[in-house]
């Protein structure tokens, strides 16, 4: 994962470092490196993306649209997006929260809290389906009570956004306390004794200090949620029109050999992908001029 | 606003920052907290400000309890040591800030605080930076906006920290003469914490010397430079030299060398006196057991000041002494010659003075 604030860093230390005569290398070796990494990124990057359009459109344009707005396609995007309009905001007040509390107060168990941020990325998000199914599923932990009461947990929109939370959270919050970090709390002290309030510094001197950083938790927040797959896929139950997201109808098409609508929908993915790829790098570039 | 500050503690884990601090600020002063780092006196500074909390004692503001008052309605203004101006604001933004945050009730105007901004721009000189970023300013012009939003408030105290720590030498001394002139026309309490023992000397009317989370002076620039209380102000204000000896009848004795020391009239085994440099005075000949053989190591001459470093040909010390040019040019010595040293004023203090 990549932080904002060290790709600032890097950016500037490779200027400073192309520059530098001792870091000269034969010409040889800089091509060389060059070409690694050109095939490469050929290799395992470009040419995958272009044989999902390739297939996607290998029988004609009719048939790419007809698998897009095919009814179970449109309600699977439907539902990706609802999932990412619930999670991304939640995601931005808890991130904010996190990185709040982390930077600018000093308690005890913040480290601790600091490692729990970080656990979602290193658990499998098969697992973290896997959670959600032992506590909220028919045999789970509140599964009895749950059925009592008639509130459906797993297999329905509740499970799918939970398990993209658990999956999601960290993004946004690793993103604000480095940054948050580096600002130090100085410019809220001097909002403080200029007499604003609270709110009123968060609002006019915390949140316009950070928003490139937010913005850019954000975008890679909602990539992972509308592409994340495992732990969704556990808890949605699979159920077509209903309860599948984007990558899972894919899945579908592909088990059933609908090569040409399973890649269909793919491209329409990954051209979510890359439009996000591309804000991102906009984010990035504008977070380094301000 | 006159403040009172009576009884202060504050402690950071083990560590003691304040220990037990009272002291009256009068309305209009300008103070200058002076003391190395460590001493506790920004923890002061920030603690008047509502910025730091205090574990004992209370702090008054013109009669008025404001102990448990939040900094924003303690109608302070904080210059802080970086400036921390907010860096996505333009310099009209920042000095603005304080003015466009009140609640609506007594928020002044849009045209209102554009014309107090300008004013306070103005009257910092920086009237055409107005739409500029910080990012975009100098040390000395981030110090000057800092100091104009401080000011935006109408504060009754203005409170600084290190407030010229970070400038080069010429600005510094520029901003400090305009520091003062700024506390004149505004008339507001004005406290600074500082390091440096020349500004403290050069711009405040009073100072206050701080070590270890404790008062060791309070007094006029003239008061702690001549009449040090204790070794730390006499050290720390101004540079010092040091006769170590036996105190006896009103003398310090070390070696056959003895110094009249009138207001000593205990005796001691241990003393220590304290000899300003310019208070050391060059003999060609001896006189009596008042002076002490040394031989000129080094003569330096700087504008209308001349130093020498000496060293004593009885025990291994080096002394300095610090002649004006013309008694340098009458005494004609040299690198390298013997001279016969006195201490013009010497201050004794005994070990009690110590153990503080």
């Amino acid at each position: 994962m990549t932080k904002p604030l060290e790709v600032r860093d890097t950016q500037v230390n490779t200027k400073v470092s192309s520059k530098s005569y001792a870091l000269q290398e034969s010409a040889m070796i800089k091509w060389m490196l060059i070409i690694i990494s050109l095939i490469y990124i050929g290799l395992f990057l470009i040419l995958p993306l272009l044989s999902i359009f390739v297939t996607a459109f290998e029988k004609g344009w009719e048939t790419y649209v007809a698998s897009i707005v095919h009814p179970d396609a449109l309600a699977a995007i439907k539902l990706t997006l609802i999932v990412a309009i619930i999670v991304v905001p939640l995601n931005a007040i808890f991130g904010l929260a996190a990185a709040w509390a982390i930077t600018k107060f000093s308690f005890k168990g913040k480290n601790v809290l600091i490692t729990l941020i970080d656990l979602p990325f290193a658990v499998s998000p098969v697992i973290a389906g896997l959670i959600f199914i032992l506590l909220f599923g028919a045999q789970g932990l509140l599964g009895e009570w749950l059925i009592a009461h008639d509130i459906k947990i797993v297999f329905a929109l509740t499970g799918i956004v939970l398990a993209t939370l658990f999956v999601t959270f960290p993004f946004v919050a690793r993103e604000l306390i480095p940054l948050m970090q580096m600002q130090g709390i100085t410019e809220e002290e001097a909002s403080i004794s200029l007499g604003a309030s609270g709110w009123k510094t968060f609002l006019y001197v915390t949140l316009p200090n950070c928003k490139w950083g937010l913005l850019y938790g954000l975008i890679l927040c909602n990539a992972r949620t509308i592409g994340e797959f495992g732990a969704v896929s556990v808890v949605s139950g699979h159920i077509r029109g209903m309860t599948n997201t984007m990558p899972l109808h894919i899945e579908i098409l592909y088990n059933e050999y609908q090569f040409t609508a399973a890649f269909a929908v793919a491209s329409l993915m990954s051209i979510l992908a890359i439009v996000t790829i591309i804000i991102k790098n906009i984010v990035a570039w504008k977070a380094k001029e301000v | 606003m006159s403040i009172q500050i009576q009884h202060v503690t504050k402690s950071f884990g083990t560590f003691q920052a304040l220990k037990d601090i009272s002291i009256d600020i009068e309305s209009g002063e300008l103070i200058a907290l002076l003391g190395p780092s460590g001493s506790g006196k920004t923890t002061l500074l920030r603690i008047l400000a509502g910025l730091e909390g205090l574990d004992g004692g209370r702090i008054l503001f013109d009669g008025e309890d404001i102990t448990n008052v939040s900094p924003k309605e303690r109608k302070i203004g904080f210059v802080f040591q970086h400036y921390a101006l907010f860096r996505h604001m333009t310099v009209f933004d920042n000095v603005a800030y304080g003015l466009k945050v009140r609640p609506r009730k007594i928020r002044p105007s849009k045209e209102e605080i554009a014309k107090k901004v300008h004013e306070l721009l103005s009257l910092v000189k920086l009237e055409n930076f107005h739409d500029r970023y910080p990012s975009q300013l100098s040390g000395g012009q981030r110090q000057r906006v800092a100091l104009a939003r401080a000011l935006a408030v109408e504060p009754k105290v203005l409170l600084l920290d290190e407030p010229f720590g970070a400038l080069d030498a010429k600005v510094r001394k520029e901003l400090r003469r305009w520091l003062r002139k700024l506390h004149d026309e505004f008339n507001v309490t004005s406290i600074f914490v500082t390091h440096d023992q020349e500004e403290a000397l050069d711009v405040a009317n009073r100072i206050i010397v701080m070590n270890q989370g404790k008062i060791e002076q309070v007094g006029t620039p003239e008061e702690v430079y001549d009449n040090p209380k204790s070794p730390f102000v006499y050290d720390f204000l101004g540079n010092v030299n040091i006769f170590k000896g036996r105190l006896q009848n009103g003398k310090l004795k070390q070696g056959l060398f003895e110094i009249n020391a009138p207001h000593a009239l205990n005796s001691y085994e241990e003393a220590i006196g304290y000899v300003r440099p310019h208070d050391i005075q060059i003999e060609k000949e001896k006189v009596n057991n008042e002076t002490v053989a040394a031989k000129i190591m080094y003569i330096h001459v700087v504008g209308p000041t001349v130093q020498i470093e000496l060293k004593r040909q009885d025990v291994d010390e080096y002394l300095e002494a610090e002649l004006t040019k013309e008694q340098y040019k009458t005494l004609n010595i040299q690198k390298g010659d013997i001279v016969y040293v006195r201490p013009k004023q010497l201050k004794v203090f005994i070990p009690e003075d110590f153990s503080i």
